[in-house]
Parts: C-alpha cells; structure tokens; sequence
C-alpha cells in the first residue's frame, strides 16, 4: 500500500483591506478578525488588526484608504467552516466618541490567484425613534457585543441594519494538497483582479 | 461518498419596490444527498440602504453534503419579504436557483416572482398591504402544480456561491 497521503490542507491568505467608501463619514479606522469553523487552526500570521485613522482625501476622489497588510496561514481537514473575514470600521461622531459605522463580512475566496472583493458595511439600527435619537446623543450606539456574530447566519432573523458603506479587499489565496484529498476548487482565477463583476449597485 | 461544499453569500437584492427587505432561504436536495454540515435554512437580517437602492444582507451560507446519485442537485429557494415601520411584513418575491454544479466561484442572479390574486386583492395590496402567499413552499422550486398560478415579476436577489467538488473524479463524473 503506497505511503499515507496528506490528511491536512493548508490555505495561504495575503492582501490587504485596501480602501472603504462611507460618503458621510471620515476619519474612520478598520479592525479585522478572521471567524473560522471548529476543524480549522490558524498556523502563521496575524489572525486580528487594527488599522490607522484615515480621512478622506481632499482631492475629487474622496478617497479612504487603509491599505493595511493580512497575511495568515490556516490548516483544516474540512472545507466546512471556510475562513470568514470580518471587518469593524469605527469612527467619530459630532460629539467626539468612536462609534461603529459598520460591520461586513466576506468568506476567504477559496480558487488559487488574485481576488478583489467589495463588500457592502452595515450598522445595526434601533427600532424606535426615540431610541435612535437617546443612541446619537449620548454617543452609545447599537453594536454587537462580539462583531464575530456577522460572520453566522443563526440569530440574524431579530436585526435590523442600515447598510451604509463598502470596503475593498484584495486577497491573494494560495492552497497546499487540497487536490491530493480530492478536492477541486474549479479554475485558477485568471482573470487577476478583475474577478467576477460586482453585482449592479456596488460602486466599481 | 461524492461530496460537495457550498460556501458564500447571500448577497443582497435590487429591483424591489420596497426598501426594507429581509430574505428566508433553504435548500432543497433530492433522496440521494445527505447534509452533514449547516444550517438548511435561515432567514437574513433586515435591511435599509442608505447609499444607492441594493439592500444588503451578506448572509453566510455554508453546507456540506455527501451524495451517492446526482438526481437531486440541491436548489436554494428564497422568499424576500418586506418590513414597514411597524413590523408588519409582507411578500416581496418568491424565487429558486440551482446551487452551480461546476466548482468554482460564481455570481447568481435569481429573479423572483409574486402571485398576483383577483383584481380586487390587488387594489387591497396597494392600499393596505398583504396580499396573496403560497401555501405549501414546494412550489417555489418544483414545476408540479405552477400552471394554477397568475404571477408578476419582482426584484432580482443576487448571490455568490462558491462550490468545492470532493470525489467527483473517482466515479467518472465530470463538472
């Protein structure tokens, strides 16, 4: 009988949160984290971050741009429970507290290559009128106690969000024996980083 | 056992008239597949856009199946549904896709549809809301009994699946 094949594939992850577009807020700053499923260990790099302040630029792009490197290694024996990034962008608000002006979660893509991603940013939003106008000003908006909870899809049937923003990523994905285990992840992506088009509404 | 991974997104939708808008989703499979990962079904979040007229959910999806025939590809089936302001909801669109049988990661366009009853629900829907649903959520994905139907268009829920083929090589199948 021929040696004993691989039982663990790795997936390699790099890139960047490059850039976010809010049209009505500014001087923002992004964590990220990764949420991932019980089969799956991260084995290098940073899992967490937390980015620079950036404001807008001052020319007509009105640009926010983070920049800000990812780079993390996992290993698994189960597709299930594929890496999920999950973003947190904060910022100030009239009264100077940091307040979240979103959350927005994408799934590591999983063909080897180049992949850029916009993901749209969403806040949770309280019911009541009056709710929302006590929440503004005392500066204590509605958050999620563990921005994780972005990332499942049980418990979201109770929430009520406003999507109000996006944030570009660009992800390098590279996989080590995922064949060998008999996987087939579908063609490389080579069209680089014109991936798939965005669906209509999400700006280019 | 052939197995196959669904993960992506429930991106969001465009096209409704309505603007805060929640979807419930499920799959559906065939006697062969066994789900032995994930939730098979959820309902989204609800949610207001600010900029532009996409509402976005972004809701996972994430499903391991094992299979011994290939009749019975699973297909999702969606309901959106929208809320008003004093939590009253009401149908948007009924719609179903095939989840794609070739690995890789595609962007899925699903149309929707609603029933359109008597004229005289439809002035009731204008005005007060409601209007008529399916009883039996079969007929959103199966062809059986939808000639009894009269049914207008709704928006598109658009959607992002990746799919991961295991073993699919070994029993000759190609995709």
């Amino acid at each position: 009988m021929a040696a004993a094949g691989p039982s663990v594939f790795l997936l390699m992850v790099n890139g960047q949160v490059e850039s976010a577009q809010f049209p009505e807020y500014d001087d923002l700053y992004c964590k990220y984290c990764f949420v991932y499923g019980q089969d799956w260990a991260p084995t290098a790099g940073l899992e967490e971050g937390i980015s620079q302040i950036t404001s807008k630029s001052q020319d007509v792009r009105q640009a926010l741009v983070w920049n800000f490197p990812i780079d993390v290694t996992f290993k698994s024996t189960n597709p299930y429970g594929w890496p999920q990034i999950v973003l947190s962008v904060y910022g100030p608000d009239v009264f100077g507290n940091d307040v979240v002006r979103g959350y927005g979660a994408v799934h590591v893509p999983f063909s080897p290559g180049r992949h850029k991603r916009t993901i749209p940013m969403f806040v949770p939003e309280s019911t009541s009128k009056l709710q929302k106008f006590t929440s503004w000003f005392m500066g204590r908006r509605p958050e999620y106690t563990d921005p994780k909870v972005v990332a499942q899809g049980e418990g979201r049937e109770v929430t009520r969000v406003r999507s109000q923003g996006f944030v570009t990523l660009l992800f390098n994905v590279v996989t080590k024996d995922m064949r060998k285990l008999g996987y087939d992840t579908g063609p490389p992506d080579t069209q680089g980083v014109l991936g798939p088009s965005p669906p209509p509404g999400l700006p280019r | 056992m052939a197995e196959v991974h669904v993960i992506g997104q429930i991106l969001g939708a465009t096209g409704f008239s309505e603007s805060s808008l929640f979807c419930k989703w499920g799959v559906h499979t065939g006697a062969a597949w066994k789900l032995l990962s994930g939730v098979r079904e959820g309902q989204t979040q609800v949610d207001t856009p600010q900029v532009g007229d996409m509402a976005y959910w972004s809701h996972p999806i994430d499903l391991h199946f094992a299979t011994k025939g290939l009749q019975g590809w699973p297909r999702l089936h969606l309901q959106v549904w929208s809320q008003d302001s004093f939590g009253r909801c009401q149908l948007a669109g009924y719609g179903f896709c095939h989840v794609p049988s070739s690995p890789g990661t595609h962007q899925l366009d699903c149309p929707t549809w609603r029933p359109l009853g008597s004229w005289r629900e439809q002035l009731a829907r204008a005005f007060v809301g409601g209007g008529p649903q399916l009883l039996h959520g079969d007929a959103i994905y199966s062809g059986a009994d939808r000639y009894r139907l009269h049914t207008a268009a709704g928006g598109t829920v658009h959607l992002e699946l990746g799919l991961l083929l295991r073993h699919f090589d070994r029993y000759g199948v190609e995709c």
